[in-house]
């Protein structure tokens, strides 16, 4: 475990200082999130907000309720970029190196999802606290739902970068990819548009990202004072996706690791 | 000369594409539109009942929310393929290495870009094409169409996409990096050229920033020629401040290109 | 002791015909291959004609898995236990790649040492024991990004050791060096094995560089063990003959049919010739006494007598020759 542990804090330490070189990539991984949340909150002024269906969005705290929107969006994307960034050590030559130590594989991919995932949003993360609390009278908080959502929120922005390094790590297309994890998820994850207005089709659609959960939870325990009870089915597809998500990086690794010894390439798919 | 530039660049241009087209990033485009289209189908039809703020006709012209928000989003796959093929251009060069040997013909920059906007024009309408078929599909439909003014408004985009793109072109060569700036830059114009919303509902700061960028001007020619509610006087008024901001674009875009282009070789070098 | 016996791989690739069409080719990078790397010994790979080196090595680091053959690690077997070996081989390549140009050398070495869970307090003395091995501890705290060609050659090396490893798989190390750097990297290479007492297995391009270090040789062409041994067998494998270069003052077609017929008695394989008042011999045996005793009792006054042993880029080149004419035929 104290193994694992100081791989995993070593490869974060080694992506830190290996993309994270200069002060700019925070504030351009900040600004692009930025603008897309004020394009989303500006478009609302050209609707009466107050005709919605959703019961808990009003006009007072609809700014919140997209910040946590495009806040959550953003560790949940900021992810991509950085997955595709690790990719490159494939070219590099430095993966076959990794390959070549005895380092648990996951620790590796691990270390690398802590510091792309929480240093790509630590600034929209700031931002967004200080709009949230800035508008603390209109929020309705649960406080117990908050902390266990919170950390639930944690461990899935982890293991979706996990994932995501996996998959960029292995894969050839990926293009692809981004295609995939890009826009669609603003737009089905209900980072704009709360799902509950979807029609059916785009219900099922929404289904597979993992934020729409986590950003549903996360809403009602901030918004509508909800208890962990009125939203246990939330949390417990949040729990089921935990484990599916460790399930597909492990299955993944030891897949990968069998491919290219026979093989000799770690390209997968 | 020039002429022969221009040929030859649209020949090379033709041929590589013919080879290898970037199809990914053409569905990734119109995907976009679609997802813009989208977006908004949800917002008026499912989020907000199709209830508009008192504003919005006042500011627009129109009542016809969608169509108002489609034609945006049309406007904005046309300039993001525009930009990002003329601006990456050199960009590609610069890590080809061709650059290098560009630099040492003796040729105008003009010409070379030209040929890469001229060609890439056409593929952009057949893309414009598909995605307005899916824009009709999402409620856009043409209330007064004016075909001087149409015509008006695609020369004057084609004339200030150009100057656009060579702004980004010196940022991505100065940067040196593709993703971060165009996205940062692309996500920006959403906000500020109103695409999806009238830039009267920006803050003061934002909404200037909107006016110096000639995109703006240029999606309002558009819906005044596709579904009216703009007078003459305006559309004129509008169309000579397009015109205007695209010329100093295009003027200062020029010199700047070439400074950039020297950076970056010598950062290469470095 | 490393010894790996009848080492196979094959690799099934899907070819493309058409757009949906495919098929299933077969294809053996390494056909068989036998071979061992002792403590302290240099051994060395060569290939010729896309020889399967780069598969070989990374059978023997644990990063392929052989189709057949056996792989013993100190009487192990390697195959079933891959995470053992890697923990104590490492491998070094040439170039510039495979190491964080913005991390600092420091960095970099304390990243792979963490790989390797190796303790933080043993770390921090090896990494600067390293450092000062490859003469890099002045800029221990500079990103690699600033580093020369060599500098980043030499962070390699100490990249390759931080595991303190048993056997060191070197792929090319020099490459791209100039002449000074190659030559402190060499010593660098002979004192790891003959003063630390690692084996070391070394491919290179540069057959001066195999000739200097290594201790023993394997020659392998297309997947296949050709000949091995020290650079005597290797030359002598391909018949290859000692070059004489011998003239006299006043030397003339008398006295080189004199000479001629004086060295047939010796050697009758001999090759003769006379080009520009200089004859020129090519003979398996040693012939300089015989050249200077024929001197002596002509009373002739030598002006030249050079002797050229062969050198092994003469075997692999005229090697590679035979087998490509063996090819065609």
């Amino acid at each position: 475990m104290r193994y694992f542990l100081k791989v995993v804090w070593a490869e974060a330490v080694k992506q830190h200082k290996n993309y994270f070189n200069n002060r700019t990539i925070y504030i351009s991984l900040f600004i692009w999130p930025l603008f897309s949340f004020l394009s989303a909150y500006y478009s609302y002024s050209a609707f009466d907000v107050e005709g919605t269906l959703v019961s808990y969005i009003n006009g007072k705290n609809i700014l919140v309720f997209l910040m946590l929107g495009y806040m959550a969006m953003s560790f949940f994307r900021s992810v991509v970029q950085s997955a595709w960034n690790f990719s490159r050590e494939r070219q590099s030559g430095t993966l076959e190196y990794i390959y070549l130590s005895t380092a648990n594989r996951l620790a590796v991919l691990m270390g690398n999802a802590l510091s792309s995932v929480f240093e790509s949003s630590i600034v929209m993360l700031i931002f967004g606290l200080l709009i949230v609390f800035s508008n603390c009278d209109s929020i309705n908080v649960n406080t117990i739902g908050v902390s266990i959502v919170l950390l639930l929120f944690i461990i899935m922005a982890l293991l979706w970068g996990v994932f995501l390094n996996a998959c960029f790590l292995y894969s050839r297309d990926t293009d692809f990819l981004f295609t995939i994890l890009e826009e669609p998820m603003e737009i089905f994850a209900g980072v704009k548009v709360p799902i509950a207005i979807f029609p059916a089709w785009a219900k099922i659609i929404s289904l597979i990202f993992p934020l729409t959960y986590v950003l549903e939870a996360l809403r009602q325990v901030l918004l509508n004072g909800a208890s962990i009870s009125s939203i246990s089915n939330t949390i417990f597809a949040c729990v089921a996706i935990i484990v599916v998500l460790l399930s597909a990086t492990l299955i993944t690794i030891v897949v990968v690791e069998k491919h290219m010894r026979k093989t000799g390439n770690v390209v997968l798919f | 000369m020039e002429l022969k530039v221009l040929k030859a660049t649209i020949k090379k241009e033709f041929q590589v594409r013919l080879r290898v087209y970037p199809i990914s990033f053409m569905v990734g485009c119109i995907l976009t539109s679609f997802y813009t289209t989208f977006g908004a189908w949800l917002m008026y039809h499912y989020f907000f009942r199709r209830q508009l703020s008192d504003s919005f006709s006042g500011l627009t012209g129109t009542s016809d929310y969608m169509s108002y928000a489609i034609v945006g989003s049309l406007m904005y796959l046309f300039v993001v393929r525009t930009c990002l093929n003329v601006s990456r251009t050199l960009m590609t060069e610069l890590w080809e290495g061709t650059l290098e040997s560009l630099m040492l013909a003796p040729f105008r920059r003009v010409a070379y870009f030209l040929g890469n906007m001229l060609l890439q024009t056409i593929t952009t309408f057949g893309e414009t094409a598909i995605a307005t078929l899916i824009g009709v599909f999402f409620g856009l439909r043409i209330h007064e169409f004016n075909i001087i003014e149409f015509g008006i408004a695609v020369v004057l985009s084609l004339y200030c996409f150009f100057g656009v793109s060579l702004m980004l072109g010196c940022v991505m060569l100065y940067t040196r990096n593709t993703y971060i700036t165009q996205n940062t830059l692309f996500t920006g114009m959403f906000l500020v050229c109103g695409i999806t919303f009238p830039i009267e509902y920006l803050p003061t700061g934002l909404r200037l920033l909107g006016k110096l960028i000639p995109v703006t001007d240029c999606v309002s020619l558009m819906r005044a020629a596709l579904l009216g509610g703009m007078g003459q006087g305006q559309f004129t008024q509008t169309a000579l401040m397009a015109l205007i901001s695209g010329t100093i674009y295009i003027a200062f875009g020029m010199p700047l290109m070439k400074q950039a282009e020297r950076l970056a070789l010598e950062k290469m070098e470095g | 002791m490393i010894e790996v016996r009848n080492l196979k791989k094959t690799y099934d690739v899907k070819r493309r015909d058409g757009l949906f069409k495919s098929h299933r080719e077969r294809i053996e990078a390494v056909k068989d291959i036998s071979m061992r790397i002792d403590a302290g010994q240099i051994v060395g790979l060569l290939g010729i004609n896309g020889a399967g080196k780069t598969t070989t090595i990374k059978m023997l680091t644990t990063l392929i898995e052989p189709t057949s053959g056996t792989y013993s690690f100190d009487g192990m077997d390697a195959i079933k236990h891959p995470s053992e070996v890697k923990k104590q081989i490492n491998m070094i390549a040439g170039g510039e790649r495979m190491i964080y140009w913005r991390l600092t050398a420091y960095e970099n070495l304390w990243y792979y040492g963490q790989l390797y869970g190796i303790d933080n307090a043993v770390l921090k003395q090896r990494i600067e024991k390293l450092l000062k091995l490859v003469g890099l501890e002045d800029r221990a705290n500079f990103p690699v990004e600033t580093f020369s060609k060599g500098m980043k050659q030499r962070l390699q090396i100490a990249r390759g050791l931080i595991n303190d490893p048993k056997y060191i798989f070197l792929d090319e190390p020099t490459i791209g060096l100039d002449a000074v750097v190659t030559q402190e990297l060499h010593r660098e290479i002979k004192s790891l094995a003959k003063e630390h007492g690692k084996g070391i297995l070394l491919t290179s391009h540069y057959l001066s560089e195999v000739e200097e270090l290594c201790d023993y040789i394997y020659l392998v062409n297309s997947g296949e063990l050709v000949v091995e041994g020290i650079k005597k067998d290797l030359t002598d494998f391909v018949f290859l003959r000692n070059q004489y270069e011998f003239s006299t003052k006043g030397m003339d077609e008398a006295i080189y049919q004199k000479l001629k017929s004086h060295i047939c008695h010796v050697d009758n394989e001999a090759e003769i010739s006379f080009e520009n008042g200089k004859t020129v011999i090519e003979s398996k045996m040693e012939l300089s006494s015989v050249l200077a005793g024929f001197a002596i009792q002509e009373m002739l006054t030598i002006n030249e007598l050079h002797k050229m042993e062969p050198s092994l880029e003469q075997a692999v080149i005229k090697l590679s020759k035979d087998m490509q004419k063996e090819e065609i035929a």
